[in-house]
């Protein structure tokens, strides 16, 4: 697959240094980042999002991504799934670019995983048909050893009995664990969490994390969006504080908690952190 | 609560001495006077029914597959027009709009016949059968697909952008995830355009179709009777009612499944 979308990006049109900096990375000779974000605008109308946010993630480093809502932290993430399609920036996920319309975006999508704050479980199928979906349509994976992976997953996430049970019949954290389990059957080096414990009764908010704190230890690159303080705190190797669509403050996590710079951070902060 | 129920029993009895009351009264209308046995003869004369019955009868096969096979395309092309409708090229969705416009707005009656003696004009001398299902398809399809549209997007976006996440293509989402839940969503409505179009098959009685109506209308010029429609009538009932049923159970199902 890799190299399927290599060859969609291997002829390079002007000569620009940009451009050439960027044919160094699509053939693979700086894949020092993850995820490299340059100059990434996004509008929807009239109403600009995202107003130039530059980014760089590491591969097995987890990014916690905190700001108050409609500061463009969702539109972010879903920016580097394609989701949505940048205003205009770049976005390289392992070199690639993915703002380039010849990139095979479904080729990409299949190394970045996400998981969504409403889970999006598909509901006609069980939980187990959930997970060996994408394996066997896209991957075309044998559908024996597909189904074995799957319960693999579902073990990891502590719901290998809960295989055949459909979504509806699932709580709210363990629909997610099965997101979750959804998007690793696809063997993906980066994951997104899109406010993924928003939606769940606060007794369980835990098992999901507990879940994602794994995934880190186990040297997933993962970029989270959250309002979970004590995970960023406990799990985040780095935080960035994002408000009316930029990036105002960038660093470890307990040092922005205790001792943020700006104003914007500042106020924020001392919002959601006397509650702890 | 008592005399509730008192006065329910009088309603009661009130109410079954005017059901036997009106019952008498037809009975003695229908087989003492003569508009009444007139009405009889006409509508449900034994004789004509027991000549006529068996040739109405046996077009109701015919009637049966054009519904069927028509069926089947109209699912097909109905399924195409709606994803051209919802489609992100703009011209695809203007020419889905246009013709389900253009379809919607003119008689069936009308589209058989350009069908059968437009297309003869030009040369092209169609089967009656063929000629037909072709305009119960050109038809219906444009009904259904505005059905499959909203079954489609009845569909939380969500689902799309989960299976697109997941590496699927467009089409592949399609049929993987939102189809089958679409499908589920509009099995009631599709059955009732099913039912429609088993109807509507009597209006190719107009292109020499030996089909129910058909058949029924010709008894009728043989025996100058009115019996044979009523024969024809049975022969749809047979079919409809059952159907109807069976819609009313499917909707009641699929809502109680969710």
């Amino acid at each position: 697959m890799d190299g399927a979308a290599g060859d969609v990006r291997a002829p390079l049109m002007g000569g620009v240094a940009e451009k050439a900096e960027g044919a160094l990375r699509e053939r693979g000779m700086d894949k020092e980042y993850m995820v490299e974000v340059i100059d990434l605008h996004k509008k929807f109308g009239f109403h600009e999002v995202l107003k130039g946010v530059n980014l760089r993630v590491k591969p097995s480093e987890v990014l916690v991504i905190v700001g108050p809502s409609g500061s463009g932290k969702s539109t972010l993430l879903r920016c580097i799934n394609g989701l949505e399609h940048a205003t205009s920036g770049h976005i390289y996920i392992e070199g690639v670019d993915i703002t380039d319309h010849r990139v095979n975006i479904n080729a990409v999508r299949q190394k970045v995983g996400i998981v969504f704050q409403s889970f999006n479980l598909f509901p006609h199928l069980t939980a187990l048909r959930n997970v060996i979906l994408a394996p066997v349509k896209v991957r075309k994976m044998d559908a024996a050893e597909a189904e074995e992976k799957a319960l693999q997953l579902l073990e990891r996430v502590g719901l290998r009995d809960k295989a055949h049970a459909y979504p509806a019949h699932l709580s709210g954290g363990q629909q997610q664990r099965v997101a979750i389990a959804r998007s690793l059957a696809m063997d993906p080096d980066l994951m997104l969490f899109d406010e993924v414990t928003s939606a769940l009764d606060p007794e369980l908010v835990k098992e999901v994390l507990d879940v994602m704190k794994d995934l880190a230890r186990s040297g997933m690159t993962m970029l989270v969006v959250t309002h979970e303080m004590g995970f960023a705190r406990e799990v985040g190797d780095r935080l960035i504080f994002m408000d009316e669509g930029e990036i105002v403050e960038e660093g470890v996590p307990v040092e922005i908690f205790t001792n943020p710079r700006s104003p914007r951070a500042r106020d924020f902060f001392s919002k959601i952190l006397s509650h702890l | 609560m008592n005399i509730d129920e008192r006065w329910k029993k009088v309603f009661w009895v009130l109410g079954s001495l005017l059901a036997a009351g009106l019952v008498a009264f037809l009975v003695v209308f229908f087989l003492r006077f003569e508009a009444g046995k007139t009405f009889i003869d006409e509508f449900f004369n034994g004789n004509t029914f027991r000549k006529s019955m068996p040739y109405v009868l046996r077009g109701l096969s015919l009637t049966v597959r054009l519904a069927v096979v028509s069926e089947v395309f109209i699912l097909a092309v109905g399924l195409i027009i709606a994803m051209a409708r919802i489609s992100r090229l703009r011209v695809l969705r203007v020419l889905a709009v246009i013709y389900i416009d253009v379809i919607r707005g003119m008689p069936l009656l009308l589209q058989i016949l350009i069908v059968y003696y437009g297309l003869a004009y030009l040369g092209f001398k169609l089967d009656p059968f063929v000629a037909g299902v072709a305009a119960l398809t050109i038809c219906y399809a444009a009904y259904e697909a505005e059905i499959f549209r909203a079954g489609i997007e009845s569909i939380h976006k969500g689902q799309m952008e989960a299976a697109r996440s997941l590496g699927m293509g467009y089409l592949q989402a399609m049929r993987h995830v939102v189809l089958p839940q679409a499908i589920r969503n509009v099995i009631p409505p599709l059955s009732n355009e099913f039912i429609a179009l088993l109807k509507d098959t009597a209006l190719l009685s107009v292109i020499a179709l030996a089909e129910v109506t058909r058949r029924a209308t010709e008894m009728m010029g043989k025996y100058y009777n009115v019996t044979p429609l009523v024969c024809a009538a049975i022969c749809y009932l047979i079919i409809t009612l059952p159907l109807m049923r069976l819609v009313q159970y499917l909707t009641k199902r699929l809502s109680a499944g969710e």
